[in-house]
């Protein structure tokens, strides 16, 4: 278990940094994050279903200038760490106690929206050390300022993830007993209803005239397709 | 003189840590001082440095995805500037404010607001079926323009330095934005019919009841246009699902009975 978690929190602050911080290259997204945390837990399957139902939730959240969007890496995480550990710990396996961590840790993505604001809002006292080291000639501590924002950014990421596994720790297993039953009787139905709501929101922000004539378009002919082969 | 090769390596890859600092007062200001630094310590003589330097860690901020165009350029006119072909001190300033908002706003539309989604719903038609390359190949649709647009438009903004404007209006990217986001589009709507197609066939459900998702959906996403939060819209959408599931449990069970 401790190693599960240690593992996550690893993942949790490269993805984090590659978020914002450095590289841009991706891997924060939900898509790539969650099968990575999964499989490195020994359960890839497991991250690729939380991926598909996270991944296109935030992603009309455009992180244009300084707008923060929820923190989806961490919740994808997370939720993949918590979903295996608790699925050795608790009487349960399957999409129910997957439905459940989402349920818990996806409002908990706004954390990792208010870290990371305060990281950014930190990383403000470092103009003016950077500003003092150039005036004195000390290039060296300037370029050294630059790399220590990557700790604000590190420890953003970390506190998202421990706050996300604390709460669904705390309060997962106390739910599991009543919610269990319920959700399997429509837990396939909310699976798919994850990245539907998600698409519906690209479609409703997506700056594209015709975006809904579009999309209905491209739904019918597909489903046609798939209904007549 | 002239800022050789290697130099411009180390400042191409100082400029994947831009956002290290990332702050509220300069936005990248920081960063992209710190990746022109060698190049700037080449150019300039111990004395003059901290001066040329503190212009650098003022409010910078473009899309990180060009910024490395920017770079090129700045360092491209600061070589001038060091050489005194350029006369007047505030061109370079003036040029790193003329540019950095359109680049933003270009590279928001085209990765963020477009070539993000549709990478995201080509992979997930491979998630969606349970194949584990699908990370693997959201990475590769993903960064292959990012890669090529950081190194070819580092190049082209160093060898060009002002004229590299011209070489991204060549390039119509805005227009290139707009077609990425349609396309997005278009595979999104493909990718639900293939989920909802696929959840019907799953249960053995009539096929057709399918093409009634769309009114939901259209619904969904007119509230989202109106500003409604996706936690709202996944809370009440979940919520009505369960109350539905559970409704129709209990219908099923006065049916058995």
């Amino acid at each position: 278990m401790v190693l599960g978690l240690t593992i996550g929190a690893l993942v949790s602050l490269i993805c984090g940094l590659d978020r914002v911080a450095i590289l841009q290259v991706m891997i924060s997204r939900p898509i790539v994050a969650a099968p990575l945390t999964a499989l490195l837990l020994g359960d890839p399957m497991i991250g690729l279903q939380i991926g598909v139902m996270v991944e296109l939730l935030w992603l009309a959240r455009l992180p244009v200038g300084a707008a923060v969007p929820p923190d989806d890496t961490q919740v994808a995480i997370a939720g993949s760490v918590l979903v295996i550990i608790l699925g050795q710990s608790l009487p349960a396996s399957g999409t129910e106690l997957l439905l459940l961590c989402l349920f818990v840790t996806i409002p908990l993505g706004k954390v990792g929206q208010y870290f990371d604001r305060y990281a950014r809002q930190y990383n403000v006292r470092l103009v003016k050390r950077v500003s003092a080291a150039l005036s004195r000639g000390s290039f060296l501590a300037a370029e050294g300022q630059h790399l220590r924002g990557l700790i604000s950014f590190s420890l953003s990421s970390l506190g998202t993830y421990t706050i996300i596994i604390l709460g669904g720790w705390s309060v997962i297993p106390i739910l599991w007993p009543y919610v269990q039953q319920p959700l399997s009787y429509s837990s396939s139905w909310m699976q798919l209803a994850f990245p539907l709501v998600g698409i519906t929101v690209i479609l409703g922000t997506i700056n594209v005239s015709r975006a809904i004539t579009l999309f209905c378009a491209s739904f019918c002919m597909a489903f046609l397709l798939m209904w007549l082969v | 003189m002239a800022i050789s090769r290697r130099t411009r390596l180390h400042i191409w890859f100082r400029l994947l840590l831009l956002q290290a600092s990332w702050n509220f007062e300069t936005l990248q200001g920081i960063g992209f001082f710190y990746a022109l630094f060698p190049g700037l310590r080449k150019l300039y003589s111990k004395e003059k440095l901290p001066e040329v330097s503190l212009k650098y860690i003022d409010y910078f901020n473009t899309h990180v995805y060009f910024a490395p165009l920017v770079a090129g350029a700045v360092l491209r006119l600061e070589e001038d500037r060091a050489s005194g072909s350029v006369a007047a001190e505030v061109e370079i300033e003036d040029f790193k404010e003329m540019v950095a908002a359109p680049y933003a706003a270009i590279g928001d539309a085209f990765f963020w607001g477009g070539l993000r989604p549709l990478a995201a719903g080509v992979a997930l038609f491979f998630a969606v079926k349970g194949i584990l390359w699908a990370p693997l190949i959201f990475l590769l649709l993903y960064n292959i323009v990012p890669i090529w647009i950081r190194t070819v438009f580092f190049s082209r903004g160093y060898h060009q330095g002002l004229k590299s404007v011209e070489f991204i209006q060549r390039h119509k990217l805005p227009d290139l934005a707009i077609h990425t986001k349609e396309t997005a589009v278009v595979v999104l709507g493909g990718l639900s019919a293939l989920m909802v197609f696929s959840q019907l066939t799953e249960h053995q459900l009539p096929s057709w009841l399918g093409m009634l998702t769309l009114i939901p959906m259209i619904m969904l996403g007119l509230v989202a246009r109106k500003g409604f939060s996706t936690l709202l819209l996944v809370i009440i959408t979940v919520s009505t699902i369960f109350l539905l599931g559970l409704f129709w449990a209990d219908v099923v069970q006065l049916i058995v009975f």
